[in-house]
């Protein structure tokens, strides 16, 4: 199953969608920390970086499991046993891929973007919001992907709105029925976010677990 | 329904090789796309057992590629079973996917390492792949790509090997060898089945014949006479007066095929015996 997430890892950089990712991430870092952010606003920012990036690891994430053709993706799950490994073999690859950029975006931030030094609650909490932003990215980009939306206009639209019906639900009292992505930015613009962080990890790693989980269940039927 | 029995036509070894795979099953084999749509497959009911060949024919759209996706386990049904199935499986699509961003070796070292470790050189050199070992796969010819496809199935020693059309776009060498490498598989115990147009496994000894038919899965007995179960097709002439009688020479070795693709299209197709012909 490694090996097969490295060949798939593998197609996509070949393939040169990986660049189709990174240079939008790339444009998000600029856009966030290109004034640094002052002091005291530190959560805020890594927040902000870690929520923005959301729609473009989801790109990613559809890109990398939809580089292989549908037939290379029958030949990868009789040579890996069966279907079920060629699905957590994609979403692995998957995950490792926004991973990477995810860690991109944090590095830059923490290295370039801010005034001050944050406090280690701080960053420990800018970790935890960019890991749940990965979940959240590869099962948007999942559910987005050619095995469950086969059109490409639909695919980008339904991608789109998912990431748009997390910030519009973030901002309502029923936040809980999404990834609530704005609480995060609000929680943390109003200094309570590493007070709330652990109700709203749970929220969020549920629906990301879900979201992963229904993407798993779909793909029985849609090899 | 039946199957051929080869054990004794195997060494010690051989048959030990034999009976690590078991008897596959297909009981009540129903398939359909959607809802409401007709059964593309429907109640198919066979056996396969370690050492098997299958020529699976039918007409175009009649099934026969869904038929194999379920038996090498890639589709589901849509209601019965497909039980048995061997844990190493070869699949070869129909056309071989080339869109993809690799030179063969490298494409062939990937799927390697996904099986395993299994070895691919000995398979590339043997249907003449090895010259092309640094050409990417976009690159290639329909031929020289399922090839590839061939390869990546027969590297893992397959207990159950599924092929789509494998004689299409072949060269006439790798054409003469495949069914000898159908042969051998099938002689260390592995399952073959293979949806054929071409006509080119008619040299694997013991050969069983399936064909696809209005969702139908009917078993041809050996003989390749057509099965009485038959539904009359469409194409079929409903008057005597209706047939003309055509005339068409074949090479030997392709008559079979020929014969049964007529018989497929719902032709009553028969060989000329020799006064005939004089």
């Amino acid at each position: 199953m490694i090996a097969l997430a490295v060949f798939r890892v593998a197609a996509y950089v070949r393939s040169h969608r990986a660049y189709q990712a990174l240079l939008p991430i790339l444009f998000v870092i600029a856009i966030v920390y290109a004034s640094r952010a002052p002091r005291g606003s530190e959560a805020a920012a890594l927040t902000d970086s870690a929520v923005l990036i959301i729609p473009f690891l989801a790109w990613a994430a559809r890109g990398l499991l939809d580089t292989e053709p549908d037939e290379q993706r029958a030949i990868s799950a009789t040579g890996v046993g069966g279907g079920g490994r060629e699905v957590t073999a994609g979403l692995l690859a998957a995950l490792v891929t926004c991973a990477a950029f995810a860690a991109l975006t944090l590095g830059c931030g923490l290295a370039l973007g801010l005034s001050a030094t944050p406090s280690r609650e701080v960053v420990i909490a800018a970790v935890v919001l960019h890991a749940l932003a990965v979940l959240a990215g590869v099962a948007l980009g999942a559910l987005t992907s050619r095995p469950i939306v086969p059109s490409p206009a639909y695919s980008i639209m339904a991608l789109v709105a998912g990431f748009l019906a997390m910030l519009l639900l973030g901002v309502t009292p029923a936040y809980w029925l999404t990834v609530p992505v704005t609480a995060w930015m609000k929680a943390a613009g109003a200094g309570r976010l590493v007070a709330e962080l652990p109700e709203l990890t749970v929220i969020s790693l549920v629906w990301c677990l879900v979201a992963l989980g229904a993407y798993a269940w779909l793909r029985r039927g849609r090899p | 329904m039946g199957s051929i029995s080869i054990v004794g036509f195997f060494s010690p070894t051989m048959r030990a090789a034999l009976y690590r795979y078991s008897t596959m099953w297909l009981t009540e084999v129903s398939f359909r796309y959607r809802r409401r749509d007709r059964y593309v497959i429907e109640a198919a009911e066979a056996h396969l057992s370690p050492g098997d060949v299958v020529e699976l024919t039918g007409p175009n759209g009649a099934g026969k590629s869904t038929l194999l996706r379920l038996l090498a386990g890639l589709t589901r049904p849509t209601s019965g079973a497909v039980t048995g199935r061997p844990a190493i499986v070869g699949y070869v699509p129909d056309r071989f996917p080339t869109g993809q961003s690799f030179t063969v070796a490298g494409y062939l070292r990937h799927m390697a390492r996904v099986r395993g470790g299994a070895r691919w050189e000995p398979w590339a050199e043997r249907v003449g792949l090895d010259g092309f070992a640094g050409v990417r796969l976009g690159e290639l010819s329909k031929g020289t790509a399922h090839k590839v496809g061939l390869v990546q199935a027969l590297m893992a020693e397959p207990g159950l090997l599924v092929l789509d059309e494998p004689f299409a776009g072949l060269d006439r060498d790798t054409r003469d060898a495949l069914p000898d490498i159908v042969t051998e598989v099938a002689a260390r115990g592995g399952i073959v089945v293979a949806s054929d147009h071409q006509g080119g496994m008619g040299a694997v000894d013991g050969l069983r014949l399936w064909s696809l038919r209005s969702a139908r899965l009917v078993e041809h007995p050996p003989s390749s006479s057509p099965p009485s179960s038959f539904p009359p097709s469409p194409a079929e002439p409903k008057a005597a007066e209706d047939l003309v009688a055509v005339e068409v020479s074949v090479p030997a070795r392709d008559l079979d095929g020929f014969l049964r693709r007529m018989r497929d299209d719902g032709y009553p197709a028969r060989a000329l015996t020799g006064e005939e012909t004089t």
